[in-house]
């Protein structure tokens, strides 16, 4: 399925409107899910089905949102941030996003800052490339 | 006469006292959570909690007495028409009690729009966006005005007892 | 008040759909106070009785290991109204389902009328509510639901083998 990014981020855009209930206008690609959008954990689950009807690809939940068992992870956190390992960690599940600002500061509060539309653009183009 | 039923069972009433009304546009009402409520035996027998769809109902309740208030109970059928995104964030158990806050986006002559939202304790219970639909039953049939003026009767007297 | 709000599956296609049958009837309490003068089964059952169904499908699919809760109504649209006396066909489907979650569609019928539609979301709370208090077994599937499979037409095997 030959998609350029534009379409993706349409596709995108119309499963946040309809799982987080936002507007068109506020999805933009710097938006970020939890904060911008309000999505929580739930929200994952049904973005992460949507996603999956939408583009026919098969998205582990991990895949996509890995913060959660990074932070429930003692390995991986320390003080309220992330640890090396968890740096690693992080780096190695979201290969498709750039964590260099959060790692100045690897406070796992701001851990959500990093989900944004464009992360999600950028998931579903490495999927939809290796499929 | 004939307007109060006496009624020995549970009431479907979710919740229990308006404590704030911007009419047409906010109002506030708490619930408080009793091991007695019948349901709970059922939801669960090992873990008493109130079921999520009426923690909707309490905002439904909220959000049509908000429209009832500002039509001056011009209809007698006040009902969900839809509801989206209605999220349930944790549970309530007995001896809580829950604040519902709604807020109208629009109130027209029979539909409304609203979102609202449960707290309980600090803690986010339930979200919702949702819209009601309000009539009279005489709309469709004349014959119903006696049926739609009982209810109206019936609700400004429940109305009284929950705004205290 | 029990907390049941389907009467029995009439179909039941393991991992895929079910349809279950309620019928209404003016013995239920709450409907005389919904609304006191013209009764009208309250929406927030209907999704309650969409829930159940589909969450009885849901639970099914993952042999009743997983406690199945309604975590999230994606949309509920009604097109019309309940009465005692109407019988409910409530048809569901699972849409998606993994370890973490199930997501289903469905609507109410009654006879040939869409009643409503109605897309939930269930979560599978051990693999989800980190943090959140809840005991170890499964609560929610209890004999009065598990029992709405046993003995039907369509009675799965894997109640009896799992043996809770």
């Amino acid at each position: 399925m030959a998609m350029g990014r534009e379409q993706v981020l349409q596709q995108v855009q119309e499963v946040l409107v309809d799982a987080l209930g936002v507007d068109d206008d506020e999805v933009t690609e710097q938006a970020t899910l939890m904060g911008d959008l309000g999505a929580e954990s739930i929200d994952f689950l049904d973005i992460v089905f949507r996603l999956e009807k939408a583009f026919g690809i098969k998205i582990p939940r991990e895949e996509l949102f890995p913060a959660e068992t990074l932070m429930n992870n003692p390995e991986f956190v320390n003080n309220g941030k992330l640890t090396e390992r968890g740096l690693a960690e992080l780096r190695d599940k979201m290969p498709h996003t750039d964590i260099s600002a959060f790692e100045k500061d690897p406070d796992i509060n701001k851990l959500g800052d990093l989900f944004t539309v464009g992360t999600i653009v950028n998931f579903v183009e490495s999927k939809l490339k290796a499929a | 006469m004939g307007i109060i039923t006496i009624c020995w069972t549970m009431r479907f009433i979710l919740i229990d006292r308006v404590i704030e009304l911007d009419s047409g546009r906010r109002l506030k009402a708490v619930k408080n959570v009793s091991l007695a409520e019948e349901y709970l035996a059922d939801h669960f027998p090992t873990f008493p909690v109130l079921p999520g769809v009426l923690l909707l109902e309490g905002l439904i309740e909220s959000a049509s007495w908000l429209v009832r208030e500002h039509e001056d109970f011009a209809h007698s059928m006040v009902l969900l028409e839809q509801a989206r995104n209605v999220k349930y964030k944790s549970f309530l158990v007995p001896g809580g009690q829950i604040e519902y806050t709604v807020d109208a986006g629009t109130i027209e002559e029979n539909v409304s729009s609203f979102v609202g939202a449960g707290v309980s304790d600090g803690e986010k219970i339930v979200e919702a966006r949702f819209g009601l639909r309000h009539f009279n039953l005489a709309d469709k049939d004349p014959a119903m005005a006696a049926v739609d003026a009982k209810v109206i009767e019936n609700m400004k007297t429940r109305w009284k007892l929950l705004r205290g | 008040m029990r907390w049941i709000w389907i009467d029995k599956f009439v179909e039941f296609k393991s991992g895929e759909s079910a349809v279950a049958v309620k019928n209404v009837t003016l013995a239920e309490e709450h409907l005389h106070d919904h609304f006191p003068g013209f009764a009208v089964m309250p929406e927030c059952l209907c999704i309650e009785a969409m829930a159940q169904t589909a969450g009885i499908l849901a639970g099914e699919a993952k042999n009743f290991e997983q406690k199945v809760i309604l975590a999230k109504i994606k949309k509920a649209v009604f097109f019309d109204y309940v009465r005692p006396g109407d019988t409910l066909h409530i048809h569901a489907g699972i849409e998606s389902i993994s370890n973490e979650a199930a997501s289903t569609t469905g609507r109410i019928m009654c006879g040939d009328k869409v009643i409503a539609e109605i897309d939930l979301m269930f979560s599978h709370i051990d693999q989800n509510l980190a943090g959140k208090h809840f005991p170890e077994e499964n609560f929610v599937f209890t004999d009065t639901f598990k029992s709405l499979l046993q003995g039907s037409v369509f009675s799965s095997r894997r109640i009896t083998e799992s043996g809770k």
